[in-house]
């Protein structure tokens, strides 16, 4: 079977994002199916079977994670879609939601259905005014055409979603860190156990899903969870959007089947390195992946392969660097964000991602020592795996992969006085160096 | 479902196989088996933050450390508190708690009992290895009686969620995020509420200070004296933290049965009195200022002279010193006790399940138990009335509070009708200026001995003066010696023995010691221990 | 403290309709502080006051809130907020220079409000539009695919903008 882009194949067109344009591509027949014809068992079970994992960065099994949900329970049910999108490198669930919202919509009918939900929420990122707009309108018309509200597509079902802004905070697209922002609380993630699929948000069993996942499932209905299984790695099927940005003739978001050459993405869908250099570094998974050097770049595009090459998928954000990147300032760049977004909560984060962008801005300012470099391999040691959610390792990791894989910059701006680009803005402007960052 | 409360859950502990109830945490469960997790988040008080993470263990269930103070522990749960992962996970955290901490523990009042600072000694590190700027936070008040030192803050939220969950006031928050963060109050709206100084308590860090404490004593040089605080009926169990036997501070002792770990701001500032201008410290008469000595004479004289004798007792009086008062009276025919009660004020609940009695004595239910549940009532009009026709020669007259108003004007004037008036007092007041002698009293906080709470618990009381410290003859002392002198008692004895000598005669009292009360105490109404267990204290 | 704030009759329906989308009244905060926001045009104690008292929530918890996101604005900004994605791929494609160059034209550093009061300078972390990059905020629309032209003419614009307002 030949690769079907069902995210972007119609994004040029006019109107792409309103009810009636989906619609005549077919749009909600596999949810209408889904409400009349699937039992929720089946669905779950339809899902499991087509190895669907998570898009937004874990990679869990998306129908291994319904199936945590209680069925007998007193208590009503969440969806909470994770619309957050924040991971640095990452702007793929902005194109759904952009530019064809009602695919996430019928996702969420789906979901809805295979595990009794009466009630989801869209949370998204505060900063996608756009987008919010178009999801809105999308929601407002799916109402009125009774595919949400009490009888969804006539089925007797009631199903509501309500679109939820953030307020600025990468934490809040950590899984728990949102239920809390979404009971209105300062975003920090909640302690586990309980999960979600068994407490989550207001209490209730919860589940949290991607919007790029969710937006999979209308295909896993029309085709069938067999023939999805075809499209990439078997464990880890399906299309996928995969993000490129940073020093690249043509960033972009490209749909392609899971498991593409990451090198393929970056030479043919993404013109290739700009202006004609060289690579140097390939961050393959959103900030918080290990880096990849230029001869690591060989590796294939899916969730095993990359955790075979020691980094990962997470939120397939590819961010490639040129031969005249200075990885000091790429870090520095990267360990700024992550102590700016770390919530604050556990010790290990609050402090190490601190000590971790000061140790960089010293060595990238001209301060650094020797020792630097095993210190900040010591510090995101004692940062991993010592939190109740993962941005301590997010910001270790990175930290970890380009002193070890891209040391002979760092030493050379310990050396040297600093890094390239600081000291020709120091000697030019002295004083004004010590600007942000 | 099981009973968790009868159910056991099997479990290994550093390689030994353990027992504990089920559903316990693994850092309760090791504790009962002498192994101490560190910890500054959890408080056992308050819900589970587990934000601090130095209470790390190694599990055999995960290939993370896991925090000991929110995990429960499970069969064939295998836990290492001492392990490589374990012990590193430790050090990490301890490492990143002292980056940014100033480290001032010079100027620090928490200083000696920090916990930040006892874990340092045990799992910090010996030097630093950060040589950045460290972080500024605010240094400013909070409330009238609180101020934040910022830069000493670890965020554990100990104190927020205190006034969230205890206090139910919710005046504090964490504000900004990551490393900024620090606690505040809204701005225009201070921590005050009737609960606040126990944040302090509980800050782990010197970060809370109390403006009352603070700069005012190196918690190492104070004595320490567990007691209970008389501010009201409930009977805060209290620690009562000296400096050359003056009172410097009070801490809540964890108590389940009375007062959890908190105690209230009027009882624990309501110590200033003792020093105050207004004190009572010296005796008199109607001519001149007597030593104590000559004051326990003039009193033994004044009351032996005297055949009708009547009796006012206040609920500040322990159960010592109101059955001397009760034998007295039994040996002197004609003569009558009766109570006055200070006004009531208003009973304070907290969410937390915190109560503050509106009846603001210690010994109301001691007193009923000694004279009858009538002395604060038909006696006491009994005592008036006996009064007004002139039929009392001589009156004693007890006011233990801080109050300087005496016992009210109907007791007052009333008293005025005797031909003499023995006064004991703790603070000044216009209400003596008749007596014929002013004694001076102890207060809560300088009496030995047990008064019963608004729940009929049986509590020992203990002075903070030292064992040579004696500003003046307390009342047990100087009722004893009036004893000695009608030869109805052969020698003095400590509030142990006359207590002793308490149980002895009532049935109320019967079986009880004070050793066995402990620090604790115990209901009044609980099984007598074994006869002969008493120790000498 | 007397709050004399209050919603108008639109944002007071807006406010109600929040309320029935949550289970409980607390997760409607942050929707709640946007309509504040847009109401008062700045999120300062006396407005999260006024939140805190009109959804009987404690103002502390409030604060903390505000507090813990970048968006509300707690102090005014100018007419026109401008935020420069800073985060690593607009920093590879030059974000660092739009900012100078911003500062040139305007003569503000990121954190400062020109003395006309119509631009505010930011510096952001990611805003999702890597593919783009450079680009930047302002209020609520994206700018993308910056060269410094651009950045010209948009300033240019919006001062042209602004002057119209004046008048």
């Amino acid at each position: 079977m030949a690769f079907k882009k069902i995210f972007t194949e119609h994004i040029d067109k006019k109107n792409c994002h309103t009810l009636a344009f989906y619609k005549k591509q077919g749009g909600y027949k596999q949810a209408a199916k889904a409400l009349k014809k699937w039992k929720p068992d089946d669905l779950i079970e339809e899902v499991k079977a087509s190895n669907l994992r998570g898009r937004g960065g874990a990679g869990f099994p998306t129908g291994v994670k319904w199936g945590f949900v209680p069925k007998q329970t007193d208590k009503p049910k969440y969806l909470v879609v994770n619309a957050d999108e924040s991971e640095p490198g990452t702007f793929k669930d902005r194109v759904i939601m952009e530019k064809c919202p009602h695919l996430l919509l019928e996702g969420i009918v789906i979901c809805c259905k295979a595990v009794g939900i009466e009630t989801a929420y869209i949370y998204i990122r505060g900063e996608f005014v756009f987008a919010t707009q178009r999801l809105q309108q999308a929601v407002d018309e799916a109402y009125k055409a009774g595919i949400l509200g009490d009888d969804s597509l006539g089925s007797g079902l009631k199903i509501d979603v309500t679109v939820h802004r953030g307020a600025g905070a990468y934490i809040c697209g950590e899984e728990t860190g949102m239920l809390t922002s979404l009971e209105g609380d300062r975003g920090q993630p909640k302690l586990k156990p309980p999960f979600p699929a068994v407490e989550g948000v207001f209490g209730c069993p919860t589940v949290v899903n991607n919007v790029e996942t969710l937006a999979n499932l209308p295909y896993i209905l029309e085709i069938g969870a067999k023939e999805y299984t075809k499209i990439g790695p078997e464990n880890s099927p399906g299309p996928k959007l995969f993000c490129v940005s940073g020093h690249v003739e043509n960033p972009g978001t490209f749909e392609l089947p899971m498991g593409v050459s990451l090198r393929t993405l970056i030479d043919k869908h993404a013109g290739g390195v700009w202006k004609g250099r060289k690579l140097k570094a390939v961050i393959p998974g959103g900030s918080s992946a290990h880096v990849l050097t230029a001869d690591e770049c060989d590796v294939a595009m899916d969730i095993e392969s990359l955790a075979a090459a020691g980094t990962m998928l997470g939120s397939a954000g590819v961010i490639v660097m040129d031969d005249t990147t200075c990885m000091v300032d790429a870090l520095l760049n990267v360990m700024r964000f992550y102590h700016h977004e770390s919530c604050g909560q556990c010790t290990p984060c609050r402090e190490g991602t601190g000590w971790l962008e000061k140790i960089v801005h010293r060595i990238a300012h001209g301060e650094g020592r020797r020792d630097d470099l095993d210190l900040i391999v010591d510090v995101c040691d004692r940062m991993v795996g010592k939190t109740i959610c993962a941005l301590a390792d997010a910001a270790a990791f990175p930290a970890e992969s380009i002193v070890k894989k891209f040391k002979d910059d760092f030493v050379a701006a310990i050396e040297n006085g600093g890094s390239p680009a600081w000291k020709k803005r120091h000697s030019s402007t002295v004083g004004g160096a010590a600007s942000h960052a | 479902m099981p009973d968790e409360k009868t159910s056991v859950t099997r479990w290994q502990l550093n390689g030994q196989e353990v027992e504990n109830p089920t559903g316990m945490t693994i850092m309760e469960a090791a504790k009962e088996h002498g192994v101490e997790i560190p910890c500054f988040c959890y408080h056992p008080g308050l819900s589970i933050a587990g934000n601090c993470r130095i209470c790390m263990v190694e599990s055999n269930r995960s290939p993370k450390p896991i925090i000991s103070c929110s995990e429960r522990i499970a069969e064939g749960l295998e836990i290492e508190t001492e392990s490589d992962l374990a012990v590193d996970a430790r050090n990490s955290v301890m490492e990143f708690q002292l980056i940014n901490h100033p480290l001032d523990c010079p100027v620090c009042d928490k200083a000696g009992e920090c916990v930040l600072q006892d874990h340092s000694y045990t799992h910090g590190p010996d030097r630093s290895r950060f040589v950045e700027d460290k972080n500024i936070r605010h240094t400013k008040e909070l409330g009238p009686t609180i101020s934040i030192w910022g830069n000493r803050c670890i965020v554990c939220t100990r104190c927020v969620r205190f006034c969230d969950e205890i206090s139910g006031t919710s005046e504090l928050c964490v504000v900004e995020r990551g490393d900024r963060s620090v606690v505040d109050v809204f701005p225009g709206i201070p921590i005050d509420n009737a609960m606040a100084g126990n944040t302090v308590d509980i800050c782990p860090v010197g970060a809370l200070i109390s403006d009352d404490f603070k700069f005012e004593a190196r918690v190492w040089n104070m004595d320490r004296r567990d007691s209970v605080c008389g501010g009201c009926a409930r009977g805060c169990n209290i620690e009562v933290e000296t400096l050359d036997g003056y009172v410097k501070r009070l801490m809540p002792r964890e108590n389940l049965d009375v007062n959890d770990w908190w105690m209230c701001d009027h009882g624990r500032y309501g110590w200033r009195h003792l020093y105050s201008e207004q004190r009572l410290s010296t005796a008199r008469n109607a001519r001149q200022d007597l030593d104590d000595r000559e004051a326990t004479t003039e009193m033994i004289q004044l009351l032996s002279e005297s055949d009708k004798v009547g009796f006012l007792i206040d609920p500040f009086l322990t159960c010592e010193e109101l059955h001397l008062v009760n034998s007295i009276a039994s040996s002197l025919p004609g003569s009558i006790v009766g109570g006055w009660l200070p006004p009531d004020g208003d009973e304070e609940n907290f969410p937390g399940g915190f109560t503050i009695s509106a009846a603001k004595h210690p010994n109301r239910n001691g007193a009923e138990q000694i004279f009858g549940s009538k002395v604060f009532a038909n006696d006491a009009k009994r005592l008036l009335t006996a009064l007004s026709k002139g039929t009392i020669s001589t009156m004693v007259t007890f006011h233990g509070g801080p109050s300087q108003d005496g016992p009210g004007k109907k007791w007052i004037d009333a008293a005025g009708k005797a031909d003499t008036h023995i006064a004991f007092s703790v603070m000044e007041g216009d209400w003596l200026n008749n007596a014929s002698l002013v004694l001076p009293a102890t207060a809560p906080l300088e009496k030995e001995g047990t008064w019963i709470n608004e729940d009929d618990r049986l509590q020992r009381a203990r002075s903070c003066w030292k064992p040579d410290q004696h500003p003046f003859s307390t009342e047990l002392v100087r009722l004893q010696e009036y004893q000695i002198s009608t030869e109805t008692r052969n020698r003095s004895l400590s509030a142990t023995g006359i207590f002793r000598e308490l149980a002895q005669n009532s049935d109320a009292f019967s079986g009880h010691t004070h050793s066995e009360l402990g620090s604790a105490g115990l209901p009044l109404s609980s099984p007598p221990a074994t006869v002969g267990t008493e120790g000498n204290s | 403290m007397e709050n004399t704030l209050s919603f108008s009759p639109k944002t007071k329906k807006q406010y109600k309709w929040l309320l029935t989308r949550y289970p409980t009244r607390k997760a409607a905060l942050l929707p709640t502080l946007r309509l504040a926001e847009e109401e008062f045009g700045v999120l300062g104690i006396p407005e999260m006051r006024f939140v805190a008292d009109l959804m009987e929530i404690p103002p502390a918890f409030v604060f903390g809130v505000v507090t813990f996101y970048t968006h509300y604005r707690r102090a005014g900004t100018g007419t026109y907020h401008i935020q420069v994605c800073s985060t690593l791929s607009c920093a590879l494609r030059g974000s660092e220079e739009v900012v100078q160059r911003i500062t040139e034209r305007i003569g503000i550093k990121p954190g400062e409000t020109s003395e006309c009061g119509h631009f505010s300078l930011s510096k952001v972390e990611c805003l999702g539009s890597c593919d783009t990059a450079p680009m930047l905020q302002c209020n609520d629309d994206y700018h993308e695919d910056l060269s410094l032209e651009d950045v010209d003419q948009l300033i240019e614009q919006l001062r042209a903008e602004a002057a119209q307002e004046g008048n």
